[in-house]
C-alpha cells in the first residue's frame, strides 16, 4: 500500500510538471495575457478569431487568453485576480472604476486616443484608462409587434402614461406587459429602473452621479424617488410578474423569444440575438418612453480594454489593447455577435445587419444628432458612476421594490445606506 | 415476524423516485436534443443522441479535458498527501494522551467548522509569500492545511481500536517506530483510509470557490470551475451543461461505488465487526 | 467527530496507551517532529496563520483600491453590529443552519429504516439516495433552479393541476431562503441515510428479538435498543452537517447570488465575500469573517460538549 503511495504521488507530481494553459501565437515575442469572459454571443470561438486576428498583424506577441467564470461578474473576478496577485495585462469590458484610482491602469495618452469618436469618456480623476470602444443603449424596449396588434396598439408609446396605458391594454388582453428577470445576473431586474432614472433624473442633472458623490444630491431625494416610484407604480398594477426576478438572463431572453410577454427593455446588445435567434414574430424597438415626451436617450459609450499599468510587457499589452479595438474586422464581428455600436471615428456597420439592429442603430443615429443622449443609470464605469459594489445594491433595491419588500422610500434609504459603507 | 411484505418496497420506491426526480432531469436532459430540453426538460429523451456529450468531448478549447486533468491532479495528490500526514497525526494524538495534544485536538476540530471563503483573502496572502499562489501545488497544500482535521479525527478515533500491545511488541523487536506504523498499523486502518479517501476526494473534486481563485485563471478551469464558467457561453445550450455535468460527476461516482463497501466500514468502525 | 462511531465496544479501545517509562525527550521530540510536526505545520500555515492575518485585518480600513491602510481598532466591529446587512446574514446563516442540522437528520432516519433490509433493490435505492453527496454543489444548483424556475417543471405539473398561482419558489423574498435549504437538504440527506444504515446494522437482531419476546411492541423496540445505538450516527451526521450548512456559499451564488433583493438569501460566508471582492472592503469583511470564527469556536465548544455528554472519548 505504501509503496504504490509514494509510486502514486511521485507519478503526479511528475504531471504536475507539465503546465495545462493555452496561447495563441508564435513561439517567442512578448506574452501578454487577455481576461475574456464568454455569452451566448461571445463565444470561445469569437474570442479565438478576434485574437488571432490581432496576433497575424503582430506576430511578435503572443496572447495567453483568460476566461472569467461569468460574464456578469467579470470585475468582481478581475478584482480578485488583482488582490490574489494575478492581475491580466489586458481585459475586456472590465470597469475601470477602483482599479484605475489605486494605478493599476495604464492612463491613455490622447494622442493614443485619436482614432475614438469619444475619447473623454469615462473619465476616472481626468484620465482615461478605458478605450471608448462602443456606445451601447440602455434600455431600449423591444416589443413584440404581434401582441401589439392583437392589443390594438397601433404606435409604440413616447411618454411614460402612454406606456402605462399600452401596458394597462395589453393586461386586458391576458398578456403580460413586461419581460423582466434576475437570478444570479442582477440586472434584468433594474432594467427599468435605469430606463427612468436615465430618462428622468439625468434629462434636467446630466452629472447626478457626480453630485451624488460629492454628497450633494441623495437617493432619498424627491426627484430619485419619484422616478423609482413608477417602476413601484408598474408592480402595484400587476404589470410586472414578481416571479421573475430569480430568472437569469437567459432565460429571460428566451422568455421574450417564446412571445410570453410584449415589451423587453433590455440594452442593445439584445439586438444581435433577435436577429440571430429563432421567434415567430416581428421585433421592433422603441426608445425608453419619457415623462413629458422630450427625445431623451441613455447610453454609455466604454466597454473596451483596460490594461495593466504594471504588465511585464506594457508595449505589446498597448499594441495589443489598440489593434484588438480598431480592428475593422473585429469591430464587425462585434457588430454581429454583440449588438455594439462601435464608436470609432469613420467606422460603419456592415451592411448585412439584422432588421433589429438597424432599427436600433437608427434610433441611437437620431438621438446623437438631435443631442438627446444622457448616461444609462447603473451602467456608468467611471469617476461618473455609482461607487464599487453598489450596482449590485440597485439590482437589489429595484427587486425588493419590485416584490414588494420594501417600499420606494425604503428602497431610497436602502441605497443611501449602502452608499455610505461603500464610500 | 413475517408481516405482509409488500408495503416497505413500494413505499420505499416511491420515496425514492420523489427523491430522484432532479437526477433524473440530469440523465434525461444528458440524451435530450437541444432544442427538446428548453421545451420540454422533464420529457423522456427520445430519440436519445450522444450529440451533447459528443460536443462537450470536442469542443475546440478543450475545456473537458483540461478541467479533467487538474480536477484528477489536484484531488489525487491533496488526498494522497492528506492520508499519509493525517494518519501519522492522527495517530500520534491518539497515542499521547497529554493536556497539550487535548489542546492541539480542540484547536483542529475547531478548523473544520471555519468555511475557508473567510479566509480566501489571507490565504492568498500566504500563498503568495510562498509563491505558491496560482500553482498546482499550491492548491494541493491549501487542501492538505484545510482538510488535516478530518483525516485526524477519522484515523484517530480509528488508531484507538488497535491494541497498543501490538506496536509495543513490534517495538520491542527492534522495529522503528516508522516501521511500526506503516507495517503494522496502517493496515489494519484500512477502512477508515476508505472513508477518508471518499469524503476528501469528494469534495475536494467538487470545490468550487478555491480552485477558483487559488489556481487563477492561467492554469487552466478544474471540473467544478470548468462548468460554472461553460454556463455563460451554454445558458442557450442546454444539452452541454447537462453533458458536461453528468461526464463531471462520473467519475467520483464510479470512485465511491468501487470503495464503497470499505466506506461503510470506516465510518462505523468497530461498531461491526469490520 | 467520528472517533465515537469508529471507537465503540470491542476491548481494545477503552485503551489508552500504557504508561511506559519515559522517554528520553530527544525521542519524544523526535516522535512529534517526524509523525505530527507536518500535519500541524500545514495546518498552521492555510488555516491558523490566514486566521491571524484576517483578525489583523479587520483592525484597519483596508481596501486594496484606497490606500493606505489606517488602523481603525474595533471601528469595523461596531459598524458590523450597527449593521443590518449583516443582521439579516446572521439571521439567514442561522435558519438555513436549524433547518439543515434538523431535517436531513429526521428524514435521513426515516428512509435508513425503511431500506434496512437486504437485498439488490435496497442496494440500488441506497446508491440513487447518496448520488446527490458526491454531485458538485454547483451541478445541484444549477439543476435545481432550473427544475424551480416558474416556468420550470414544478410550476407547469403545479399548473396542470390547476393550481393558478403557483409559488415563486426562489423569487418570493419570503420563500427562497428556505428553497435554498432545502436543496441543501436533498444533497446532504443520502449522507444521513447511509451514515444510519450503518448503525443500524450494527444493532445486534438478538437484543430486538429478546424485546420483542418481552412483549415491546415496534415504537418502544426502537425507543428502547435501536434508537441508543444509533446515538454514534446521530452525531455523526450532526456534526458533518453542521459544518455543511454554516459553510453554504456555492447554493447561494449559484441560485441566486444572495437574493432576491438585498440579502433574502445571502448567508455570513456569502456577504464576506461579496464586501471583501466586489465592494473592496477587505478590512470590514476580516470583521465579518473574524466574528463569524468567534461564533464557530462557540458552536465547536458546544457541540464537543454535546459529545462528551455522550461519553465519548475524544
Amino acid at each position: 500500500m505504501r509503496r504504490s503511495l509514494a509510486l502514486g504521488a511521485a507519478l503526479l507530481l511528475a504531471v504536475s510538471a507539465c503546465s495545462v494553459g493555452t496561447s495563441t501565437g508564435s513561439g517567442d515575442g512578448a506574452e501578454i495575457s487577455f481576461l475574456t469572459f464568454e455569452t451566448p454571443n461571445l463565444t470561445p470561438a469569437y474570442w479565438d478569431a478576434a485574437i488571432k486576428r490581432v496576433t497575424d498583424r503582430n506576430p511578435g506577441i503572443r496572447v495567453r487568453k483568460l476566461v472569467s467564470p461569468t460574464a456578469d461578474g467579470r470585475t468582481s473576478y478581475a478584482k480578485q485576480l488583482l488582490q490574489s496577485g494575478q492581475f491580466p495585462d489586458v481585459m475586456i469590458a472590465v470597469d475601470s472604476a477602483g482599479f484605475a484610482e489605486a494605478g493599476n491602469l495604464y492612463a491613455w495618452k490622447p494622442e493614443e486616443l485619436g482614432d475614438f469618436q469619444f475619447p473623454e469618456a469615462n473619465p476616472v480623476r481626468g484620465a482615461y484608462h478605458q478605450l471608448p470602444a462602443n456606445t451601447q443603449t440602455i434600455p431600449p424596449v423591444y416589443y413584440n409587434k404581434k401582441l401589439f396588434a392583437e392589443a390594438g396598439i397601433t404606435a409604440p408609446p413616447t411618454t411614460w402614461d402612454e406606456l402605462v396605458a399600452d401596458a394597462g391594454k395589453l393586461k386586458e388582453k391576458g398578456v403580460a406587459p413586461f419581460t423582466i428577470g434576475g437570478g444570479k445576473d442582477g440586472f434584468p431586474s433594474s432594467m427599468i429602473l435605469s430606463g427612468l432614472v436615465s430618462t428622468e433624473v439625468y434629462a434636467t442633472a446630466p452629472d447626478w452621479l457626480t453630485q451624488r458623490r460629492a454628497g450633494k444630491v441623495r437617493f432619498t431625494d424627491p426627484v430619485f424617488q419619484q422616478a423609482f416610484g413608477r417602476l413601484a407604480e408598474l408592480a402595484a398594477r400587476d404589470y410586472l410578474d414578481k416571479t421573475s426576478v430569480s430568472r437569469d438572463y437567459a432565460a429571460t431572453e428566451q422568455a421574450f423569444l417564446d412571445g410570453k410577454s410584449a415589451m423587453y427593455p433590455m440594452g442593445n446588445w439584445f439586438a444581435a440575438n433577435a436577429d440571430a435567434r429563432k421567434h415567430d414574430f416581428e421585433i421592433g424597438v422603441f426608445d425608453f418612453p419619457t415623462v413629458d415626451g422630450k427625445h431623451v436617450v441613455p447610453a454609455y459609450t466604454g466597454g473596451g480594454v483596460i490594461v495593466n499599468a504594471k504588465a511585464a510587457n506594457l508595449e505589446a499589452a498597448k499594441k495589443f489593447a489598440l489593434g484588438f479595438q480598431l480592428d475593422k474586422g473585429q469591430l464587425d464581428a462585434s457588430v454581429k455577435a454583440d449588438g455594439l455600436f462601435p464608436a470609432v471615428k469613420g467606422y460603419q456597420p456592415p451592411a448585412d445587419v439584422g432588421p433589429t439592429f438597424k432599427a436600433g442603430y437608427e434610433l441611437y443615429r437620431r438621438a446623437v444628432r438631435e443631442n438627446a443622449v444622457v448616461h444609462a443609470f447603473r451602467w456608468e464605469t467611471a469617476d461618473d458612476g455609482l461607487l464599487p459594489g453598489m450596482k449590485d445594491k440597485v439590482d437589489q433595491a429595484a427587486q425588493d421594490v419590485i416584490t414588494g419588500r420594501r417600499s420606494v422610500a425604503d428602497a431610497c434609504a436602502f441605497l443611501d445606506a449602502e452608499w455610505a459603507k461603500a464610500g | 415476524m413475517k408481516r405482509a411484505s409488500w408495503p416497505r418496497p413500494v413505499l420505499a420506491v416511491l420515496v425514492a423516485a420523489v427523491f430522484a426526480v432532479p437526477l433524473y432531469l440530469v440523465l434525461a436532459n444528458v440524451f435530450k436534443r437541444g432544442d427538446l430540453i428548453a421545451r420540454s426538460p422533464a420529457s423522456p429523451p427520445l430519440p436519445p443522441t450522444l450529440a451533447n456529450i459528443h460536443a462537450v468531448l470536442t469542443r475546440p478549447d478543450g475545456l473537458f479535458w483540461v478541467s479533467l486533468t487538474n480536477s484528477l491532479l489536484v484531488t489525487l495528490l491533496s488526498i494522497l498527501v492528506l492520508t499519509v500526514l493525517s494518519a501519522m497525526l492522527g495517530h500520534y494524538l491518539a497515542r499521547s494522551a497529554k493536556r497539550w495534544t487535548k489542546v492541539l485536538t480542540l484547536v483542529l476540530l475547531a478548523g473544520l467548522m471555519i468555511p475557508p471563503q473567510v479566509i480566501l483573502i489571507p490565504i492568498t496572502d500566504v500563498l503568495r509569500a510562498t509563491g505558491l499562489m496560482a500553482t498546482v501545488p499550491g492548491l494541493v497544500l491549501f487542501n492538505v492545511g484545510y482538510y488535516v482535521p478530518f483525516g485526524v479525527f477519522v484515523f484517530g478515533g480509528f488508531v484507538r481500536g488497535v491494541p497498543v500491545e501490538l506496536e509495543e511488541a513490534a517495538r520491542l523487536d527492534g522495529a522503528s517506530r516508522a516501521q511500526v506504523f506503516w507495517r503494522v498499523v496502517f493496515p489494519l486502518l484500512r477502512p477508515a483510509t476508505a472513508s477518508v479517501l471518499i469524503f476528501l476526494g469528494v469534495w475536494i473534486w467538487n470545490d468550487f470557490i478555491d480552485p477558483l481563485i487559488i489556481l487563477g485563471p492561467g492554469q487552466g478551469t478544474t471540473i467544478t470551475t470548468g462548468i460554472y464558467r461553460s454556463i455563460g457561453q451554454y445558458q442557450a445550450d442546454l444539452g452541454s451543461v447537462f453533458a458536461l455535468m453528468f461526464l463531471a460527476t462520473l467519475p467520483v461516482l464510479i470512485f465511491y461505488l468501487a470503495l464503497q463497501k470499505q466506506f461503510v466500514k470506516g465510518l462505523t468502525g468497530g461498531a461491526t465487526k469490520g | 467527530m467520528a472517533t465515537d462511531l469508529i471507537a465503540v465496544p470491542s476491548t481494545a479501545q477503552r485503551r489508552v496507551p500504557a504508561r511506559r517509562r519515559r522517554e528520553p525527550i530527544s525521542g519524544r521530540l523526535w516522535h512529534f517532529t517526524s509523525f505530527g510536526a507536518p500535519g500541524v505545520l500545514v495546518y498552521a500555515c492555510f488555516v491558523l496563520a490566514p486566521i491571524a492575518i484576517s483578525f489583523g485585518y479587520s483592525l484597519t480600513n483596508y481596501n486594496p483600491f484606497n490606500p493606505p491602510a489606517r488602523f481603525v481598532g474595533f471601528d469595523n466591529y461596531v459598524l458590523l453590529f450597527a449593521d443590518e446587512q449583516f443582521r439579516t446574514a446572521l439571521g439567514v446563516t442561522t435558519i438555513l443552519t436549524l433547518i439543515v442540522v434538523l431535517v436531513p437528520n429526521v428524514l435521513g432516519l426515516g428512509v435508513a429504516l425503511l431500506l434496512d433490509r437486504k437485498g439488490w433493490l435496497y442496494t440500488a435505492l441506497r446508491g440513487v439516495f447518496f448520488t446527490p453527496v458526491v454531485l458538485s454543489s454547483v451541478v445541484v444548483s444549477i439543476v435545481w433552479s432550473r427544475l424551480l424556475d416558474d416556468q420550470g417543471p414544478l410550476n407547469s405539473a403545479l399548473r396542470a393541476l390547476g393550481v393558478e398561482h403557483p409559488p415563486g419558489w426562489l423569487s418570493d423574498p419570503d420563500l427562497a431562503l428556505y428553497s435554498v435549504a432545502s436543496i441543501v437538504c436533498w444533497q446532504l440527506l443520502g449522507f444521513c441515510v447511509v451514515v444510519y444504515l450503518a448503525g443500524l446494522q450494527g444493532v445486534p437482531a438478538e437484543l430486538l428479538e429478546a424485546a420483542e419476546i418481552d412483549g415491546a411492541g415496534p415504537v418502544r423496540r426502537f425507543r428502547a435498543v435501536t434508537w441508543p445505538l444509533l446515538a454514534p450516527s446521530l452525531t455523526i451526521n450532526t456534526v458533518v452537517l453542521l459544518i455543511s450548512a454554516f459553510k453554504t456559499y456555492d447554493h447561494v451564488k449559484v441560485i441566486t447570488n444572495g437574493g432576491p433583493g438585498s440579502g433574502a438569501t445571502a448567508t455570513i460566508a456569502f456577504d464576506v465575500l461579496r464586501t471583501g471582492f466586489d465592494a473592496n472592503h477587505v478590512g470590514y469583511a476580516s470583521a465579518m469573517a473574524v466574528l463569524m470564527l468567534v461564533i464557530v469556536a462557540a458552536l465547536t465548544t458546544v457541540v464537543l460538549r454535546f459529545l462528551r455528554r455522550r461519553e465519548v472519548d475524544l
